[in-house]
């Protein structure tokens, strides 16, 4: 087995509120983990921390081995390995090519390599038609399309989603979890995704990991308390 | 009443003539102001980015001083500016005064915390989820920073036109620090003070067209980037 994030001992407060307690917690890499928890759980804050966009307030925090510092430097370089697409993802103003390019265009990448690698994606995805649309006109459905196309242009080692399919309708649900199904056999891709759905974790998830109050619970009891969103 | 219109009559002549002194009047007002304004916005716009997106002890205090200088009027930054370049003054060496550089440093200092403050409400207003996205995908903090001034982008733009709208329309440090020479430092704002000072209403009233005209041009571009602003955040 090889390890992908090792966290012990990690808390992240807010003010005087304590979001995230989580004693010991190792993730393997190539793998896709759900993470299931009531609203207000910690997800978004565990995935937040996973990404580096924030950082913990006390504990360890360890990707590939390697410790997680607050260089910016160092953090710059870890945030080029794992892209993480929001529960609501934003898009910037402009088509939808200049967003998919995004990150590539920060990594320096040449324009035909781009082009080349934005029609590859936004056929991954079934957007290929929209190339050219103004991002901001796209439904939400669409949106989220594109914003994983844009996560998977860069080719991240990890793929951390918020909410995959939350407020999207069944066919784009579908076409979602596909696509971060074969990302992760085609690309050995590791996947963590927060979800609400009992389901999705158990088509697609190696493992699951429960949050409750900011903590890793048992299975059993918060399978109990989300029996009745299993969407 | 015919005084009025008469001075209007013969101003509209005097604009279809296109009279040199008014035409050198503007020229110098646009310059100075087009200055000012590249000036201020070149140092208003990343400090207006800087205070929004930093945290530091004094923030607050910060900008409760930059609101205070929105209302500084412009005869006391003549003052100020006067006190520093006159002959006796620190940089009276450098004999600025009654230059349009003295102008152009009186309304950069005018300016500077108009476009600061309007670039922070403007900057404020973007969603943090651009921030975020943006170093998520591998942005440096430069990087990040260019997306959100490019989504601020009409905000940003409302501040440095609401700018240009401020300094071409103030008299105080023109005259002050102009000294309102013919030909040099005489703007729009001063000639027209002088010519009513002499009882010539004809020059004053022409220029008092040119500078509303002016002024709509600029309304029009605000009012443009600020429904941009609106569709946008939509």
């Amino acid at each position: 087995m090889s390890t992908l994030y090792r966290a012990e001992i990690l808390t992240k407060v807010f003010k005087d509120r304590t979001v995230l307690n989580i004693d010991h917690l190792e993730i393997e890499k190539h793998k896709i983990y759900a993470l299931i928890g009531a609203n207000g759980a910690g997800k978004t804050t565990l995935l937040n921390l996973l990404a580096f966009l924030i950082s913990q307030t006390s504990g360890k925090l360890q990707f590939c081995g390697q410790e997680v510092t607050s260089d910016r430097g160092h953090l710059l370089d870890l945030r080029r390995r794992v892209v993480l697409v929001d529960q609501y993802p934003i898009l910037f103003t402009g088509p939808v090519w200049k967003n998919v390019e995004f990150g590539l265009k920060v990594r320096g990448v040449s324009k035909t390599a781009r082009r080349k690698r934005v029609e590859e994606v936004l056929e991954l995805v079934g957007m290929e038609t929209f190339i050219m649309a103004d991002a901001h006109k796209l439904s939400g459905g669409e949106s989220k399309r594109v914003a994983l196309a844009r996560a998977l242009a860069v080719e991240p080692e990890v793929l951390l989603c918020d909410e995959p399919t939350a407020n999207v309708d069944e066919e784009n649900q579908e076409v979602i979890l596909r696509i971060l199904e074969r990302i992760n056999v085609e690309k050995r891709t590791s996947i963590i995704m927060a979800t609400h759905y009992l389901a999705q974790s158990k088509r697609l998830a190696h493992h699951t990991l429960m949050l409750e109050y900011g903590r890793l619970s048992e299975k059993s009891s918060l399978c109990a308390a989300l029996g009745s969103s299993t969407g | 009443m015919d005084l009025l219109l008469d001075s209007l009559k013969s101003a509209f002549l005097l604009l279809l003539a296109c009279d040199p002194e008014l035409f050198t009047i503007v020229g110098v007002s646009l310059k100075v102001s087009a200055i000012s304004t590249l000036i201020a916005s070149l140092v208003g716009v990343p400090c207006g980015f800087l205070i929004a997106y930093s945290s530091f002890y004094g923030k607050r205090l910060l900008l409760t001083c930059l609101n205070t200088l929105l209302a500084m009027p412009t005869v006391v930054i003549g003052l100020l500016v006067y006190s520093f370049i006159s002959r006796r003054g620190v940089f009276g060496s450098l004999e600025l005064l009654y230059t349009q550089k003295a102008i152009v440093i009186g309304q950069v200092i005018l300016i500077v915390p108009l476009v600061t403050t309007l670039t922070i409400a403007a900057i404020s207003r973007i969603d943090n989820r651009y921030r975020s996205t943006a170093l998520t995908l591998g942005a440096t903090q430069l990087q990040m920073a260019l997306v959100i001034i490019q989504e601020a982008r009409y905000g940003i733009g409302a501040a440095v036109i609401a700018a240009f709208g401020r300094v071409i329309a103030e008299v105080g440090i023109s005259m002050m620090l102009g000294g309102n020479a013919r030909g040099f430092t005489r703007t729009m704002t001063t000639a027209m003070a002088l010519e009513y000072d002499k009882g010539e209403f004809v020059l004053a009233v022409a220029l008092g067209l040119t500078l509303m005209t002016i002024a709509f041009g600029v309304n029009l571009l605000f009012h443009f980037f600020q429904g941009r602003t609106h569709v946008d955040t939509l």
